[in-house]
């Protein structure tokens, strides 16, 4: 006879075998995929890439300085306009409107944004700045990919505002601080590292978005600052010369994939740093 | 009187239930070693009166065991309001039923004593401190009930009746004087007689004691040093 | 019904009501609160003694739905007004919670910050102000080598303590302390006790405890509130050795049920 205790191991075992297997299964892919970007990005590393601009078709050399200026304008530029509307508007979540029900609604309207497709975005974008203006421009894509940020950011300060614990609130209150100083002051301060991971994390997000900047930053084969041109960037030549038929292009499309993975992956790793410091030693 | 509703604790109702039980059987075993006492001093009898001195040790055992408990209880239960005076109500008690044990063997080994007097003089000697005996024992009595049914009015009708006992042993003493005035042959035994006297007058002034404590734990008032007929008072307007 | 205290009365408490919403939590109190005393409120949980010590400094102003009415006089004059300017009485009246809550900044900030919000110090003031508090919460000696250190660093008692030099900082009148040591250890919550008494000479203190036993050792008087009702308020020697109501004896003597 199978004891209860013996039937009671035997599913402990099965389950925990197959939770493990699918963990496998999983990281198999992910494995595969980091593998992929490292082996044939390593080999398409050269010093050049930094230094020289896109190629034209079918001439050797060159590089991707172009992109990577232009995708560090963009990714400031939307960082600048979405981080501080996203961590306002969530902290007017977060504090101001947690027991009303227009808070809720805002929520409910920023959580659609937060899982719309973002070549949603890119087109909304295209038809409110580059249609009128007739021009694909830096600004437009800074401002679509803010547009992507923007909800994160707003989600994440929420959610870490509530996360600091009421009696904190209250204890700043019954020492007679006037609610702006004990936001500022106090439930920022607490909730810092968490803020701070949340518009890190919307950064990586938007560093790797294609779709938007197709519809308005478009591409520039050169080397461009100014904000009210095409500008080139990072995603849209990786999309871009990875479809082209030129063995350079195709090598520096995975140059640049190792590089954007390389950077997020370093964003990643600063905002756990971050977390972890801050709980650690506190203030 | 909240005495008989149940605390949350169960145990705790033991415990309490239990130091009661112990003091009301310590008061049984008193009123015993009082009582043998005196009827071996008037009888004479020898063995009675060594049978009471030796259980003595009896009633110092009850004293240090219900006093252990007292402690015990005061130290894990923290016995607030009704809870804390019974315990201390009844450490006072145990104290003052420990002297009247020893006022007990006190009288036996007068028993023992006056024994090997000449037994005509002591017979009339010895007329007083019969009636004081009953008397004092009927408080101890009295006493012990009033405890044992938390009775404020009874321990105050008990505590004035001290006064009876008080007065009985001031003319038991003047007679016995008279006795010794007329035949100094008979010093000797009246000076015991007169101790035997004084003993049962205190063992009165234990009872009144009780009846005092008895008074605290019901009413949260101390009367020790209030006039008795006033004390009734202070609750009339409850 | 209530004992008169023996010194003037720092809040006088008259007819109050409060309700949560539809639901009424206090009924009909009537209360003195000496001056310069240690008062407690103890009672079952539910029964209303947070509620009425949170009515002492207005802190149930933060939440819609709940309101008071009656009268609640500090020195005479009534807080529960609309006109009252919260902050000023919060400086006034000061609380301490249940559970520590520190500010995620240096031990030193956390109490200089409420001092600031009142005061314009000079750094050799403040530093001195700092230590005042810190020594009058009995932590001086513990913190003086680490006051740049996080005040989150510290252990719960000392976190509790610097509640306390937070609240005794700004020089308040009154300290409201809401089971201060329900979250402590037995020695944590010891010294608390310990802070109490020596604050009791500067400070009307009023506590709210689950812990009867801490009651009896640290007030001076105690009120017994049930469902909402001040049931019994009296000296706390004469409350735990002879209360004058039979639910306050039920209550402390452990047969509430």
């Amino acid at each position: 006879m199978i004891s209860l205790y013996q039937r009671r191991r035997f599913w402990n075992i099965f389950n925990m075998s197959m939770a493990t297997l699918a963990t496998l299964f999983g990281l198999f892919w992910l494995v595969w995929i980091l593998w992929t970007t490292l082996s044939y990005g390593f080999s398409a590393l050269h010093p050049a890439l930094f230094t020289e601009n896109t190629p034209p078709p079918g001439v050797d050399g060159g590089g991707l300085k172009n992109a990577f200026v232009g995708s560090l304008i963009l990714i400031s530029l939307a960082v600048a306009i979405g981080a501080p509307l996203g961590i306002l508007a969530g902290t007017w979540l977060g504090e101001f409107a947690v027991r009303r029900r227009f808070g809720s609604v805002v929520r409910f309207f920023n959580d659609i944004l937060l899982s719309a497709p973002s070549i949603v975005i890119g087109l909304f974008v295209y038809a409110i700045i580059v249609h009128p203006l007739g021009q694909f421009s830096a600004i437009s894509g800074a401002i679509a990919l803010a547009l992507i940020m923007i909800p994160v950011v707003v989600r994440t300060t929420d959610e870490m505002l509530q996360l600091v614990p009421s009696t904190l609130r209250e204890a700043a209150i019954a020492l007679g601080v006037p609610y702006w100083r004990l936001v500022t002051q106090i439930t920022w301060r607490a909730a810092g590292a968490g803020i701070l991971t949340g518009v890190l994390l919307a950064t990586a997000r938007i560093s790797g978005e294609t779709a938007p900047l197709l519809f308005t930053a478009l591409n520039n084969q050169f080397y461009s600052t100014s904000l009210d041109r095409p500008i080139a960037n990072l995603p849209v030549v990786i999309f871009q010369f990875a479809m082209s038929p030129y063995q350079n292009w195709q090598a520096m499309g995975w140059a640049g994939a190792l590089i954007a993975t390389l950077a997020v992956l370093a964003l990643s790793i600063v905002s756990r740093l971050i977390i972890k410091g801050k709980t650690k030693g506190g203030a | 009187m909240a005495d008989f509703d149940q605390h949350i604790s169960q145990r705790f109702d033991e415990e309490l239930h239990d130091i009661r039980s112990m003091v009301l059987a310590m008061g049984g075993l008193v009123e015993e070693q009082v009582a043998n006492a005196i009827k071996a001093l008037q009888s004479g009898d020898a063995e009675l009166a060594s049978e009471t001195i030796s259980r003595d040790h009896e009633v110092n055992g009850y004293e240090v065991r219900i006093e252990e408990e007292c402690i015990g209880i005061i130290a894990r239960r923290q016995p607030a309001a009704s809870d804390l005076r019974l315990v201390m109500t009844i450490i006072k008690t145990v104290a003052d039923l420990e002297r009247m044990g020893d006022k007990a063997v006190k009288i036996a080994n007068m028993a023992l004593a006056i024994d090997h007097g000449a037994q005509g003089s002591n017979h009339a000697l010895l007329r007083d401190i019969e009636g004081m005996g009953k008397y004092a024992l009927d408080m101890l009595r009295r006493a012990m009930d009033a405890l044992a049914r938390v009775d404020a009015d009874a321990a105050i009708e008990i505590a004035k009746g001290d006064e009876m006992l008080n007065q009985e042993y001031r003319s038991a003493m003047r007679r016995l004087i008279t006795y010794m005035m007329e035949d100094p042959r008979t010093i000797t035994s009246a000076i015991d007689a007169l101790f035997v006297a004084k003993a049962i007058e205190r063992i009165g002034d234990h009872a009144r004691n009780i009846c005092e404590y008895v008074i605290y734990l019901a009413k949260g008032k101390s009367v020790r040093h209030l006039p008795l007929d006033e004390v009734a008072e202070t609750w009339q307007g409850e | 019904m209530p004992v008169p205290p023996s010194t003037a009365a720092k809040i006088s408490v008259r007819n109050l009501e409060f309700f949560y919403g539809n639901n009424q939590a206090l009924k009909d109190i009537h209360l003195e609160i000496p001056e310069r005393r240690v008062t407690a409120f103890i009672g079952p949980s539910g029964c209303g003694k947070t509620t009425l010590l949170r009515v002492f400094n207005r802190m149930y102003s933060l939440y819609p739905g709940q309101r008071a009415s009656g009268e609640v006089l500090l020195d005479n004059e009534n807080i529960l007004l609309p006109q009252m300017d919260l902050n000023r009485l919060r400086a006034r009246v000061g609380m301490v919670f249940q559970k520590p809550t520190p500010f995620p900044m240096s031990i030193y900030d956390n109490i200089a910050f409420g001092v600031r919000l009142y005061e314009r110090l000079r750094r050799t003031q403040m530093d001195e102000r700092v230590e005042q508090a810190l020594r009058q919460a009995a932590l001086w000696d513990e913190v003086k080598d680490n006051l740049k250190g996080s005040g989150l660093g510290l252990s719960g008692g000392q976190q509790q303590r610097l509640c306390i030099a937070r609240a005794v900082a700004v020089k308040p009148e009154v300290i409201l302390l809401d089971e201060p040591t329900s979250a402590l250890d037995p020695i944590a919550t010891l010294k608390i006790e310990e802070l109490v008494s020596e604050l009791r000479d500067q400070f009307t203190i009023v506590i709210v405890t689950h812990n009867m036993q801490q009651a009896a050792r640290v007030s001076d008087y105690t009120a017994f509130m049930y469902l909402g009702e001040m049931v019994e308020f009296g000296q706390t020697n004469q409350l735990f050795t002879n209360p004058g109501k039979k639910q306050t004896e039920d209550y402390i003597t452990g047969r509430y049920g």
